[in-house]
């Protein structure tokens, strides 16, 4: 009986823990968006005085953060593309493998991932001018690349790990091919994992500051640079505004996708449907 | 089963980008280490013999402080992210009705396009010195301004990433988990906690070590949460390099600072994933 | 309702999609066709507005602004990794970093005769190389002071004894080692018997006050300090003229630069005109046009830094930064700023070692 008695407790203790995260998880994002239409020109205490529609006017009159814009979307998406295929394709093969040095390999494919971004970024400076490259979106390319393969390698690493192998072996047993029981048994199962990499790499890309700063040039920059430059003295609340709009626009694509595609099939649902 | 051709080929194109753009510019760095600073200029004296000062000066306590204290403070946050994370990943795996789980999933994934910066200063907003909750803490006797309130708002901080992105991973984990074998392990007479202490918990292993290895080195070379929420008081080794890298233009101390944490960083990093996957072999 | 496909759906969203990503980077205005284009790297803000403004009232010469990415020292590092090749025609910087590009021998020289208006700029206060040639161009000048909040701070602030106040638990705002050039400590020497080559005692009252546990927090960066004041979080500090106008501008602020027992130290902002660049001329011309006296009043209004040009207009808001003889004798100390800049590093260090663990 006391195990019934435990069980209730840790079960209310669950989900009250799961409230509670979860209220802690959205109340930024609820400051957030009363500081975007906060009509101070500073960051004061809560709640604001007034609203306004200041910064969202500033963010679309200014030629300057659109282009940051521009180069930020582009950026994200081609090396996220990059990452991902990248990263499925190393995950897959040290997965197979099984030789002793097979942990160090992942540590190093994951080391960038210890190194704050700032030293990236330098490192990356350095090394690229050394062999003469100087254009600014190529460097911003490199430096997004390599802070987003980790994530992309990591979780397509963690999906591919769950999967049960005599899954791929019976469907080799069956007569497919490797490249067929890739694409059909093995791949699907891990989708759930590769493409969460995939968003957590296009967010990581799309969000990135420190490496940036060090690799733009007089004419290409980024848009989390470009809110910041605009700080000097003051905190730009363009940026909540900006950030406000980029949510929205996530959420604005997920329902999108959720109903022409089903967010299920995109995300995948393992194996074992509940 | 050694690496055969195929394997070599996949890996190349990682081979490639993780040479050219991580491992040689960070022997650079390396090199750079070993170089003169000259007060006053910008980074190292170009053609000077090298010196292993800027590592003699790290040999202090007070250096020593910074890097346990940014060492535990990840430890703390990345425990106490696993411990709401599993639970927040099983509960929306089993129990969220299936027209639920992309609404939530979907406001993870939305939650992570919120700008770091904006999110701290948010946090800071809401939980800081001057929040809406400071009549209650200076109630119950906690001040907002004592060290130990800024490192759980650090914590704090931290875990808003942590919490989402391990979630998220742990999904595809806890997704490939065959529910009969809980379900078999409470047929047998196990209560609900001990059937996931001894049944999913140890089929996950691999999942957890990887959500806590990403919240660990995510923590440690955290730089913004820790600058803005941690008041220029609580220190991170990010902060100190930013230092250097900023305008004292010490580039050779700031990469001395930076292949010190590389090396713990990654020693810790292979060292637990090698007794994990030891202890647990699935 | 349109009943519309999936795939047209998919096809919709993209080809938006795709738009917006060309049109934020094809936007952008045309440039008129006979002006010289310049390079040129600024603070953002209101600095930015302010040269542009200045820009606006002459046609030779047309300007692509580049910002400051997070402090003047951001850009050093890119700098130094693409040179000899140099992608800025000038760079704004402060003695914090024209030393540095001094020392790495990027900069060209200037004189009456290349930049005329420098003849109504005080001769003191130009940066001079160790051949004593002018190497930067000054146009205004800006305050590194105390001040603190009217309206919400428990004490007024009359010398640096109060700051040991222990109403003040909590409520002062820092600046961190890499913000002030460390000229905190120097004003905590100057107290305690000791200037810019005898630390010691600066450091030793250092130590003091941060056992008190008066100080809220350590501003990093510019923004911190600002916004934590203006949010409330403290309500008293030392701190640097652009963030200090900025919370002026919404909060009552007493400026302390005419307090006698607390310094008020002066930094220049300026041109750093770069070597290795195709129009140095027009350069040196549209520099000379941004520091006579018209224009220089036109950035002191906007960009918030007294003019320096011995000519121009000082606006009243800016009354605190203008000093008789007399006063500046007695409120404003100089050092030697070979000594400081030389020192940063070290002092940061110590800072590191012997100030931050006791926060």
């Amino acid at each position: 009986m006391s195990g019934r008695l435990v069980d209730n407790v840790l079960r209310l203790v669950g989900l009250v823990a799961i409230g509670t995260i979860i209220c802690f998880l959205l109340t930024p994002i609820v400051v957030t968006a009363i500081m975007a239409f906060d009509s101070r020109g500073y960051l004061g205490p809560l709640p604001p005085p007034s609203l306004s529609l200041r910064w969202f006017q500033r963010f679309f009159s200014d030629d300057y953060f659109l282009r940051g814009l521009g180069v930020s979307a582009q950026l994200a998406l081609l090396s996220v593309t990059i990452s991902v295929c990248v990263g499925v394709a190393t995950a897959f093969a040290v997965e197979r493998m099984s030789f002793a040095g097979k942990e160090a390999l992942i540590s190093l494919f994951l080391s960038p991932l210890v190194v704050p971004p700032v030293v990236t970024g330098f490192a990356l400076l350095l090394f690229l001018s050394h062999l003469g490259i100087i254009d600014g979106f190529t460097r911003l390319l490199c430096g997004h690349i390599i802070i987003t393969a980790p994530y992309t390698i990591r979780a397509t690493l963690t999906g591919l790990a769950g999967i049960d192998r005599s899954l791929t072996e019976a469907a080799l047993i069956l007569g497919a091919t490797e490249r067929k029981a890739f694409w059909d048994v093995t791949f699907p199962l891990a989708r759930t994992s590769i493409v969460s990499g995939a968003i957590f790499a296009f967010a990581v890309s799309m969000d990135d500051v420190a490496v940036s700063i060090m690799l733009t040039d007089a004419k290409t920059y980024t848009l989390p640079v470009a809110l910041i430059s605009s700080m000097r003295a003051n905190f730009d609340l363009s940026i909540a505004a900006a950030s406000v709009m980029l949510m929205t626009l996530t959420a604005i694509l997920i329902l999108i996708l959720e109903k022409s595609v089903s967010l299920n099939r995109v995300i995948g649902q393992g194996v074992f449907r509940s | 089963m050694k690496p055969g051709r195929g394997s070599l080929l996949l890996l190349s194109p990682a081979g490639a980008v993780f040479l050219g753009f991580f491992f040689l510019p960070m022997a650079g760095l390396f090199i750079e280490s070993f170089r003169i600073y000259v007060p006053g200029s910008i980074g190292s004296k170009a053609d000077a013999p090298f010196t292993l000062a800027n590592y003699g000066e790290l040999l202090t306590p007070s250096f020593a402080g910074f890097f346990f204290e940014t060492l535990r403070i990840s430890l703390l946050a990345s425990l106490v992210g696993l411990l709401f994370a599993f639970p927040l990943a099983y509960w929306i795996t089993r129990s969220l009705a299936a027209r639920w789980q992309p609404i939530v999933i979907g406001l993870f994934v939305t939650l992570m396009f919120l700008s770091v910066l904006v999110r701290t200063y948010a946090l800071e907003l809401t939980f800081g010195a001057v929040g809406p909750l400071r009549p209650l803490l200076v109630e119950i006797g906690i001040s907002p301004n004592s060290r130990g309130y800024i490192e759980t708002l650090v914590i704090a901080g931290l875990l808003h990433y942590i919490v989402p992105m391990a979630t998220l991973t742990l999904l595809g984990t806890i997704q490939n988990v065959d529910p009969r074998l809980f379900d078999a392990a409470q047929a047998l007479g196990a209560p609900r906690w001990k059937a996931h202490l001894g049944v999913t918990l140890p089929l996950c292993m691999r999942g957890l070590l990887a959500a806590f290895l990403f919240a660990f080195t995510f923590s440690i070379s955290a730089f913004v949460i820790p600058m803005i929420l941690g008041k220029g008081r609580v220190l991170f080794i990010s902060n100190l390099i930013y230092t250097r890298f900023s305008e004292i233009a010490n580039y050779p101390s700031g990469a001395a600072i930076s292949i010190v944490l590389f090396v713990v960083a990654i020693a810790i990093v292979y060292g637990m994933s090698h007794l994990v996957n030891k202890r647990w072999k699935t | 309702m349109l009943h519309l496909t999936r795939r047209q759906i998919l096809e919709r969203t993209a080809a938006i999609a795709g738009i917006a990503i060309l049109g934020g980077t094809l936007g952008s205005a045309r440039r008129a066709a006979a002006a010289t284009e310049i390079t040129a790297v600024e603070w953002g803000g209101g600095v930015v507005d302010a040269m542009k403004q200045i820009e606006s009232k002459q046609e030779k010469v047309q300007v692509n602004w580049v910002l400051h990415q997070g402090g003047s020292g951001a850009i050093l590092p890119k700098i130094k990794a693409t040179w000899p090749n140099a992608e800025y025609d000038y760079v704004a910087g402060w003695e914090g970093s024209f030393t540095g590009m001094l020392k790495e021998d990027w900069l060209v020289p200037v004189t009456v005769d290349t930049v005329p208006n420098l003849a109504d700029i005080p001769e003191k206060i130009i940066v001079k190389s160790a051949k004593g040639e002018w190497m930067a161009v000054p146009r205004a000048v800006g305050g590194i002071y105390f001040a603190y909040r009217e309206d919400i701070s428990p004490i007024k602030l009359k010398s640096i004894d109060d700051l040991f106040d222990p109403s003040l638990k909590g409520k002062i705002c820092w600046p961190g080692p890499t913000q002030s050039m460390m000229l905190q400590i120097v004003a905590l020497a100057l107290h305690a018997g000791g200037d810019e080559n005898n630390m010691d005692p600066g450091w030793a009252l250092m130590k003091k006050l941060a056992e008190t546990g008066n100080i809220g927090r350590i501003a990093v960066t510019d923004t911190d300090f600002t916004t934590s004041l203006t949010s409330g979080e403290t309500a008293l500090g030392f701190y640097s003229e652009p963030q200090l106008t900025s919370v002026a501008q919404s909060f009552p602020l007493v400026r302390l630069t005419k307090q006698e027992g607390l310094p008020t130290f002066l930094y220049q902002s300026g041109f750093a005109v770069f070597k290795n660049r195709p129009n140095l001329e027009a350069t040196l011309q549209f520099i000379n046009h941004c520091i006579s006296p018209e224009m220089s009043t036109i950035y002191a209004e906007i960009a918030g830094e007294a003019p320096l040009n011995v000519k121009a207009k000082t606006p009243d808001a800016l009354k605190h930064l203008a000093f008789t003889p007399e006063e500046f004798d007695k409120y404003v100390y100089v050092p030697d700023f070979n000594v400081v800049l030389t020192q940063q590093d070290a002092w940061t260090k110590r800072w590191e070692n012997e100030i931050a663990p006791l926060l």
